[in-house]
């Protein structure tokens, strides 16, 4: 605890000196914002650089770096989605970088860094799972689901929402993670068996845990931190992680390429890494994710990574855009064109 | 008079040439930076230094077209030769700021083209500031004022630099970003021939499916957007008239409140209206609990897809149908309805035949009007659409989901110009030819005819119901703000709104705003009250030049000017970052581009308001004044804006209320530094804090109704001196029940 | 009364003027010159282009050729501020939100004068035109017959080089019409004022003018004295557009020196022979040239009375002759003629003219 003093005397002092003298950082978070900010002032409170945060949705911000590849503006993207992160490597418009603290991390951590050249590093992971109305399924005497088979009863017909994958990185992980468990075939086959449950395939990706939290609709396809956040704002909403397994997303960082001010990003890199940085998370943000960094303890009410059946998820296979286009393509002939 | 003067503009365009700095500072600009002849470092240099002392070659042809200009400049001399002076002179000065701005970048030669033949340029440089841009405006106008001593545009400077003006605008901040982001559709794709590529994207059954009719499948994106703008363009159009006939045509007392309720919706942050619909039309809504436990029947999910969409569009866009048409309603000169009924027609007669015709023109315009205000609407689908999809949310998604195509995104966007396109050109050629002046010079008289006995009913009866549910709706939104957990727990709070506006004194005694919404908030009022007046301004000259001039592109420049209307949020957003991202303009990340986007995108409703009040005035008042030795500019502010005072109420409160509730456009353009209060919102509800966002939107609203009551306070209304009426006391509708 | 206006009266002289928008021509190339202190109508049905010329007079519209010369200073590429002209418009165009004082003084102030002076000087000009104490009320208090003073009044205290006025009475009643048409007249001709008048009714130009140019086709059919256009048109349409005319066929048997002889069925006549070679001819003949002869007196024209109208201090008749139709007023109230009966017409010289047919 040697910092502390340290980096309250930097707090103190920091409005005295001009910023030139520590440097800044551009930082893209794609994290809600009571996450963000937090990590933006943690990080000013250890290092002294200026933070300019800019925050916005993983699909929204690799679109902004994408536009603005020829003249990058941000430095470091924290936070959001794997896929999207993946994908800006893909395109090189992020750059490797290692940090000595790749050793403290979850092995699903070190895989996708290692899956990318080291361009992505995990920093939390959400499991994907369902979320359900309690006192919507307890009036219609419907059965809570615990595993992907019970979706299956007919009792949830017209009862579930799961979001388009066209559009939504989530349901799109719900389609690899399927794929991965079942086989492509058995897959698509219960995929199409599940349509008939379905009632509405929404945009975005949160759309379907909201509608559940408000009694719209009874049973969500959704991370299982949502339905826990949903529930902490004291709606009747439960979740289940199901028993044959289940895969999750991988919130990511990667250094831009191109970064302005590199030096400070990789800095701000190792710290995020770090044990203190990512204890924020459940301290001041209240989130539920499964954090990286094997130091920090989890946080209650979260769902236990090591615990819970997760899959081995592909994400070098998965997160490429040409399988991801090809599975997508065969979810709109087989699934999405079939009446209701 | 110096100021106004070609010498004036030349001094403006030799100040940014010569002694400013060309570019943008990246730390700001300091009074000592000003002066910027002989500085240390390139970027920090005017032209001329940069020119001389720094190698930069591609500045000598801007210096020269200034001194080319000089001639033409100076007051004294043949109009002839200084014309060819200043048309040579601006137009070169101008050209070669464009093409070495747009040539040379930040990695030297912009086009592969340029280092094959000059071979690699060991310089670079960035956007241009201060200097570039004043050197910009003073070769514009330069040019115009040549232009204009040539006899072109009457031989009026003041028309002639206004159409410049306009062009200029247009050309760097619509079709440019378009251009860019329409560019996009021919990108190639890794896997796929360019023609492939395209094929793919053009042909897809997601776009022209017509699954929905044969069976229960969704219909493609483009039929879906067609049927709901269709629908809630009639929808709207009909009940803004309903509004507008009772505000001007009926003694109904409580008018006053009427229009304010119809004012409401367009001052709120969409999602608002659709939560509100949720809360009362959603499966566990107090409507469908009423319907369950009264009834038995189980109404379901009816309020998701088209029916929803449809509905809160239409509360969205009301409003704007009506504040086109009260213009329209109130332009209609009451002695054709007095001529009318003289020739023995009946009051009924009276509307059908001549009043409702007199409109015509009104109607259509709010009808298009309101069409692509659906098309581009991004808020209301989102919220209620379910699976039900529109090009608006469809380009979004392939923007920012999981798809990540740009150039569908592009082949979307180009779908959904020609459809607007397509329904400004049939609006033009079906009603635009006609031309119903009532408001001539001789000065109006007679009253107001009071609506026929049916008609009025019929607008009562469609529009006490629509009001009262706005004021369900709203009552039911804005509760959210006062209660725990909004839809859930009802304890009543204030702890959102402390939490957004908390005020502390520091120990110093000094105010603190430590709320998390203070700095959002002001830089949105900011930053909509820099944009507004601009919006209105530019507006009305555009549409006082598209009505009362005749020159050659004036049909061309009207389409460029709506495009930005036709052209969604999300496209225009990304089309700013793509474009301005990059020198020679780059002003990401400032106020400029936020400024830009807000008045670009909502200057084509103060070109239609404006154009519908000014065809309704009669030209001879302009050329009246023009005879009497009054400037062009002197018409305009003593003729022609007195008389269009309601456009410009119109025009001043719709872009300033637009500028406060975009969300889609500037999205992609808020920083840290300038962040929108719409954009903090919408990161409120994304993360279900709507407690603290609906507590913001009640406050927006507020501070929204207080600013249009200011504009209104400022602007005043017209006095024509047309005999007030006089109406009697109405009797009461329906009885009093 | 002292007159607050102080004007030169400007020739206005038209070189070669014409405006084309694309494929129509609005006003074909013409030349014309308007002398300093005189009335001169432009005159024509609609759409002969009488209205753009006197647009492209003021500046309103730009000349496509040509050029436009006020007082010796061409004017052609300056714009209708620039010109020392004023307008009187069809609509009037009066500000409707201006009191009548402030429309007044409008141009005024527009030049420049202070607000004060302006005011003085409105006020002397509106008790010019009659309207003295009216200055504070809006235009839309006022009749037709005040506004149209006002617009008048407000032209006239700009001393314009040039006043237009475009069809400026057509909104006013017949009697008004007729007072006004003389007050403008009367203004002119005291002040010595150079006005270009456009309308399209020929006895208002006839009343006020000191050349009519009556236009057609975009072009100038004939432009001259009134009494000149009445007397010897150059055209028949020139004829019929000046008042009351029949046409008819005739044939020239004979030419003499300045005159020829014109046979028309059984009649003969002498008159100016305006050139045109022996043959068939065009000829108009002006109803009040006509005289009602018993059947049998020599040298007259058989004719059957077809219609008769009794009008008070003339009966109008119409008469079925050889060479067609023709109109003719009866001065004799003791003796009218019923339909059916038969009369010889004599044709008085001075109101019969050959024209080029």
């Amino acid at each position: 605890m040697t910092y502390r003093p340290l980096a309250l005397a930097a707090a103190f002092l920091l409005p005295a000196l001009p910023a030139a003298a520590q440097g800044q950082l551009n930082l893209y978070c794609s994290a809600t914002l009571e996450w963000c900010q937090p990590i933006a002032r943690g990080f000013e409170r250890e290092s002294g650089i200026r933070v300019n945060l800019t925050q916005k949705s993983t699909g929204e911000m690799l679109a902004q770096i994408r536009s603005e590849a020829r003249n990058p503006r941000g430095d470091v993207w924290w936070g959001g989605t794997g896929d999207p992160h993946v994908a800006a490597g893909e395109e090189n418009l992020t750059q490797p970088h290692e940090s000595a603290r790749i050793t403290e991390l979850h092995d699903w951590a070190q895989a996708q860094w290692r899956q990318t050249q080291g361009r992505t590093v995990g920093v939390y992971a959400s499991v994907l799972g369902f979320g359900f109305n309690t006192e919507l399924i307890a009036r219609r005497n419907l059965p809570a689901p615990r595993c992907w088979a019970d979706l299956l009863n007919p009792a949830y017909r017209g009862e579930i929402q799961m979001a388009n994958p066209n559009s939504s990185g989530t349901a799109y992980i719900i389609i690899a993670t399927l794929v991965q468990m079942m086989g492509e075939e058995p897959a698509f086959d219960y995929l199409k068996q599940l349509h008939g449950s379905i009632n509405a395939y929404p945009r975005s990706g949160t759309a379907p845990i909201t509608a559940v939290a408000r009694g719209e609709t009874a049973l969500s396809l959704s991370f299982v931190h949502n339905a826990a956040e949903e529930a902490a704002a004291g709606f009747p909403v439960g979740h289940a992680v199901p028993c044959e397994g289940t895969g999750y997303e991988i919130g990511s960082m990667s250094i831009i390429r191109g970064a302005r001010n590199l030096p400070a990003a990789q800095q701000f890199y190792h710290w995020a890494l770090s044990a203190p940085a990512q204890i924020i998370a459940s301290q001041e943000a209240k989130k539920l994710q499964t954090m990286a960094n094997r130091g920090v303890p989890l946080t209650d009410g979260a769902p236990n990574m090591a615990t819970a059946r997760i899959i081995d998820y592909d994400n070098a296979r998965f997160g490429a855009s040409a399988e991801r286009r090809r599975l997508l393509g065969r979810w709109d002939r087989e699934v999405g064109a079939l009446p209701r | 008079m110096f100021f106004g003067t070609s010498f004036f503009f030349w001094l403006i365009a030799a100040l940014g040439t010569l002694v400013l700095p060309w570019h943008m500072q990246q730390d700001g600009l300091t009074l000592a930076g000003l002066f910027a002849l002989g500085r240390g470092e390139a970027e920090a240099a005017s032209a001329l230094s940069q020119a001389a002392q720094f190698g930069r070659f591609w500045f000598w042809p801007v210096i020269a077209g200034l001194l080319l200009a000089l001639p033409g400049a100076l007051p004294s001399g043949d109009r002839a030769r200084r014309a060819r002076f200043l048309v040579w002179g601006g137009g070169l000065g101008l050209a070669a700021l464009m093409l070495q701005g747009l040539a040379v970048g930040i990695q030297g030669w912009n086009w592969p083209v340029l280092a094959r033949m000059f071979g690699e340029l060991e310089d670079r440089q960035f956007g241009i500031g201060l200097g570039g841009a004043m050197a910009f405006a003073g070769f514009l106008i330069l040019l115009t004022d040549g232009l204009a001593l040539r006899g072109y545009f009457k031989g009026d400077r003041f028309v002639s630099g206004a159409v410049g003006l306009l062009v200029a605008s247009i050309l760097v901040f619509t079709a440019w970003p378009v251009g860019t982001v329409l560019s996009e559709m021919f990108t190639p794709r890794a896997d796929l021939t360019l023609g492939a590529a395209m094929a793919e994207r053009l042909f897809d059954s997601k776009i022209w499916g017509l699954g929905c009719v044969t069976g229960r499948v969704n219909c493609g994106v483009f039929w879906n957007t067609l049927l709901l703008a269709t629908c809630t363009a009639t929808a709207a159009t009909i009940l803004g008239l309903c509004f507008a006939l009772i505000v001007t045509r009926s003694g109904f007392r409580a008018k006053k409140l009427l229009r304010l309720l119809t004012v409401l919706p367009i001052i709120t942050p969409p999602f608002v209206i659709g939560l509100g619909l949720i809360l009362i039309f959603g499966r566990s809504g107090v409507f469908n609990q009423i319907a369950e436990s009264v009834f038995g029947l189980e109404l379901g999910r009816w309020i998701y897809g088209f029916n929803g969409v449809m509905l809160a569009q239409v509360f969205s866009f009301t409003p704007i149908a009506f504040l086109v048409l009260i213009g329209v309603v109130e332009g209609v000169s009451p002695a054709m309805e007095e001529a009318s009924q003289t020739l023995r027609a009946s009051q009924m007669r009276t509307f059908r035949a001549v009043t409702l015709p007199l409109m015509l023109p009104g109607l259509a315009n709010a009808w298009l009007v309101v069409f692509v205000e659906s098309l581009a609407d991004f808020g209301n689908p989102i919220v209620l659409g379910g699976s039900f999809g529109v090009l608006s949310t469809e380009i979004f998604f392939a923007v920012v989901g999981a798809q990540q195509d740009f150039g569908r995104a592009a082949v979307l966007a180009a779908i959904m110009l020609v459809v607007a396109l397509t329904a400004f050109v049939i609006q033009r050629s079906v009603v635009g030819k006609r031309s119903y002046v009532s408001m001539t010079g001789k000065g109006d008289v007679g009253l107001p005819t009071r609506l026929p006995p049916p008609v009025r009913r019929v607008a009562f009866a469609v529009a006490i119901p629509w009001a009262i549910l706005t004021v369900v709706v709203y009552v039911m939104a804005l509760a959210g703000a006062f209660v725990r957990v909004w839809g859930r727990d009802w304890t009543p709070t204030f702890s959102h709104f402390e939490r957004a506006f908390a005020l502390e004194w520091s120990p110093a005694g000094a105010l603190i705003f430590s709320g998390g919404a203070w700095h959002s908030l002001f830089t949105t009022i900011q930053l909509a009250a820099i944009a507004a007046p601009i919006t209105a301004g530019l507006g009305l000259l555009a549409s006082w030049v598209l009505t009362r001039q005749r020159f050659a592109g004036r049909t061309a420049l009207e389409f460029a000017l709506m495009l930005t209307f036709a052209v969604p949020g999300t496209v225009i957003g990304v089309a700013y970052i793509l474009t301005y991202n990059l020198p020679p303009l780059e002003i990401t990340g400032t106020a400029v581009i936020l400024v830009a986007c807000f008045v670009f995108r909502n200057l084509p409703v103060g070109v239609r308001s404006g154009v519908a009040a000014m065809s309704q005035l009669d030209k001879s008042l302009d050329e009246a004044a023009v005879t009497l030795r009054a400037s062009t500019f002197r018409t305009l502010r003593t003729v022609v804006l007195p008389l269009l005072k309601p456009a410009i109420v119109t025009a001043l409160v719709y872009s300033f209320v637009r500028a406060m509730t975009t969300v889609s456009a500037v999205i992609f353009l808020v920083s840290a530094e300038y962040e929108m209060a719409t954009v903090f919102i919408i990161n409120r509800v994304i993360n279900g804090d709507y407690g603290l966002a609906i507590a913001y939107c009640a406050v927006l609203i507020v501070l929204m109704m207080a600013a249009i009551g200011l504009i209104n306070l400022l602007v005043g209304r017209r006095n024509l001196g047309r005999r007030a009426a006089a109406l009697p006391t109405p009797a009461p509708v329906g009885g009093r029940a | 009364m002292s007159i607050p206006i102080k004007t030169t009266g400007a020739e206005v002289r038209l070189t070669g003027l014409g405006k084309r928008y694309g494929q129509v021509q609005a006003v074909k190339p013409l030349d014309l010159v308007i002398e300093g202190g005189t009335l001169v109508t432009l005159l024509g049905p609609s759409g002969c282009g009488k209205t753009t010329l006197l647009r492209m007079i003021a500046g309103l519209e730009q000349a496509t050729e040509g050029r436009i010369f006020i007082g010796g200073r061409d004017v052609t590429l300056l714009s209708a501020g620039e010109r020392n002209v004023s307008m009187v418009f069809q609509s009037y165009a009066l500000f409707p939100h201006m009191s009548v004082l402030e429309n007044v003084a409008y141009g005024l102030v527009s030049s420049g004068e202070r607000k004060q002076a302006a005011h003085a000087k409105a006020e002397a000009v509106l008790e010019t035109v009659g309207l003295k104490g009216f200055g504070g009320r809006l235009p839309s208090e006022m009749s037709g017959g005040q506004q149209q003073r006002v617009a008048v009044a407000r032209a006239l205290v700009l001393e314009p080089d040039v006043l237009l006025f475009d069809e400026p009475l057509s909104n006013l009643d017949t009697r008004l019409r007729r007072t006004m048409r003389e007050e403008i007249r009367a203004l002119q001709q005291r002040l010595g004022l150079t006005v270009v008048y456009v309308t399209h009714d020929q006895s208002e130009a006839l009343a006020v003018s000191d050349k009519i140019v009556v236009m057609r086709n975009a072009g100038i059919a004939q432009a001259g004295a009134p009494e000149v256009l009445y007397a010897s048109p150059d055209s028949v349409f020139v004829a019929t557009f000046m008042g009351e005319a029949n046409h008819v066929r005739g044939v020239i048997e004979s030419v003499t020196g300045e005159h020829c002889v014109l046979a028309l069925d059984s009649a003969r006549l002498t008159l100016p022979g305006r050139g045109l070679p022996p043959g068939p001819v065009d000829a108009v003949i002006r109803p009040e040239a006509i005289r009602i002869a018993p059947p049998d007196t020599p040298n007259g024209l058989e004719a059957t009375v077809t219609r008769a109208t009794y009008m008070g201090s003339h009966t109008e008749y119409y008469f079925g002759t050889a060479v067609g139709e023709l109109f003719a007023q009866g001065a004799d109230r003791l003796r009218r003629r019923q339909p059916g009966e038969k009369v010889r017409l004599l044709l008085d010289e001075e109101g019969v003219v050959v024209v080029r047919p």
